[in-house]
């Protein structure tokens, strides 16, 4: 046998663990960060629509990035990190 | 195998392998270690060696690579430079490098898990380019140049194994591209008739850099033109394409400009920026060649820039002629190179010390 380097990198130290956990949506505020890929805007407002009107949830807040391969703005991400228990960032075409 | 123990745990970890090359070989393909090409095994002696070449301490992280973020340290990076074959002193190259590709306005993350086909065209500037061998001449793009090809490739390999984006995973590349093997050069700064790209951002001209493109492919561009005007208004036109990423979300496109045509801009009495400003203005293209749903990107992404977006807006390749990126490379011949770009990436020149 030889001795070789193993040319990876160990993940980060640090896991990234949610700030609180969500058990109901009822009364819940939700965000959503649209990627402005085609048509994740019409998603984005089913699923809205569905949250509000089936489960409960208060509010629905979109916001939308230039494009999806940069990252919402500061502003954006302390506007829903202030008002949403939780967001979904959006991904795929 | 069982791995050896190495500590601390910032230090590369040894672990046991076959001794016979063949099944070496394979050892690193099945851990998804290589690009698919045959690796120089990274034995304690090599990367020792390499480490030789810079006072910095193997343990000193140079950047965190995304998006896996693995940590990028000097011997790291040195394991992935002898795994793609270079010669010890290319190592502050790639250290240079790699502190390039993690300035936030390069999103790496988004060239690394892009479906489009974007590499890390890396251009060295300065003394050191002679000094290794990069080749800025004839073929500076293609096969045969031991620093040019490895360096390359070492930045691939730290891409994929220290930044974790493995094609399919990570990185979910359509078709990819050639240039994601290697992809480097230098600027054949003895036939520019121009101040060298280093020397553009500020660097003296006896410093010796690395710039990072994000660069989706190499589009040849064969003009015979022998006046300045009529060579920009040529080249404009190659640069407006209606599935360019550029014009869609205001890129960074380059033009890789042989020493001929470099030749020809500059006897008709234009410096560097003067070609860019023409070229900036030539090559603005209508908004209605685009599909409809390039268009309704455009005019999310570049309303804040262009205002009211219509079939009829022109549109600029870049947010102004600055965003164009111009390289003196090549050799003999009247070729030139459209680089187009990501689109949202802008390129990051560093000092190799």
């Amino acid at each position: 046998m030889t001795q070789v380097y193993d040319p990876t990198a160990p993940s980060p130290e640090a896991l990234q663990n949610m700030r609180r956990a969500v058990n109901d949506l009822s009364g819940k505020v939700v965000g959503f960060i649209d990627n402005a890929k085609p048509n994740f805007n019409l998603l984005a407002d089913d699923i809205a629509e569905l949250l509000t009107t089936r489960f409960g949830v208060k509010t629905v807040i979109k916001r939308a990035k230039r494009g999806a391969s940069m990252p919402a703005t500061q502003e954006v991400i302390d506007e829903l990190a202030a008002q949403c228990d939780l967001v979904v960032t959006g991904s795929g075409d | 195998m069982s791995a050896v123990p190495a500590t601390p745990l910032t230090r590369a970890m040894l672990v046991e392998a076959p001794d016979d090359l063949d099944e070496l070989i394979e050892f690193f393909h099945a851990r998804r270690w290589s690009d698919g090409l045959p690796v120089v095994p990274p034995t304690r002696e090599r990367v020792e060696r390499m480490l030789s070449c810079t006072p910095r301490k193997p343990d000193e992280l140079i950047a965190k690579v995304a998006p896996g973020f693995g940590a990028a340290t000097v011997e790291r990076i040195a394991i992935n430079a002898v795994m793609a074959g270079c010669r010890a002193d290319y190592l502050p190259v790639l250290i240079a490098a790699v502190q390039a590709m993690a300035a936030p306005e390069f999103n790496l993350q988004g060239i690394q898990a892009t479906t489009n086909p974007v590499a890390v065209w890396l251009v060295v500037n300065g003394p050191i380019a002679e000094q290794l061998g990069v080749n800025g001449g004839m073929n500076c793009l293609g096969q045969g140049t031991v620093a040019n090809a490895t360096l390359g490739r070492a930045l691939r390999l730290i891409l994929q194994n220290l930044g974790g984006a493995l094609p399919g995973e990570m990185d979910r590349a359509t078709q990819g591209m050639p240039g994601k093997f290697s992809f480097c050069c230098a600027e054949n700064e003895a036939q520019s008739p121009w101040e060298a790209l280093h020397v553009e951002r500020g660097f003296k001209r006896d410093q010796s850099t690395v710039t990072v493109i994000g660069a989706a492919g190499t589009h040849n561009m064969n003009t015979h033109a022998k006046d300045a005007d009529d060579l920009i208004r040529v080249i404009a036109d190659t640069m407006a394409f209606p599935t360019s990423n550029d014009y869609w979300i205001s890129g960074e496109p380059w033009i890789i400009m042989s020493p001929e045509h470099a030749e020809v801009m500059h006897a008709g009495g234009l410096s560097k920026a003067d070609v860019k400003r023409r070229l900036w203005e030539a090559s603005k293209m209508s908004a209605g060649r685009m599909a409809k749903m390039e268009l309704a990107r455009t005019q999310t992404a570049r309303s804040e820039e262009l205002g009211t977006i219509t079939t009829d807006t022109l549109l600029p390749v870049s947010r102004g002629p600055e965003g164009i990126g111009i390289l003196v490379a090549g050799g003999p011949g009247t070729h030139s190179v459209y680089v187009a770009s990501f689109g949202d990436a802008r390129s990051v020149t560093r000092e190799v010390l």
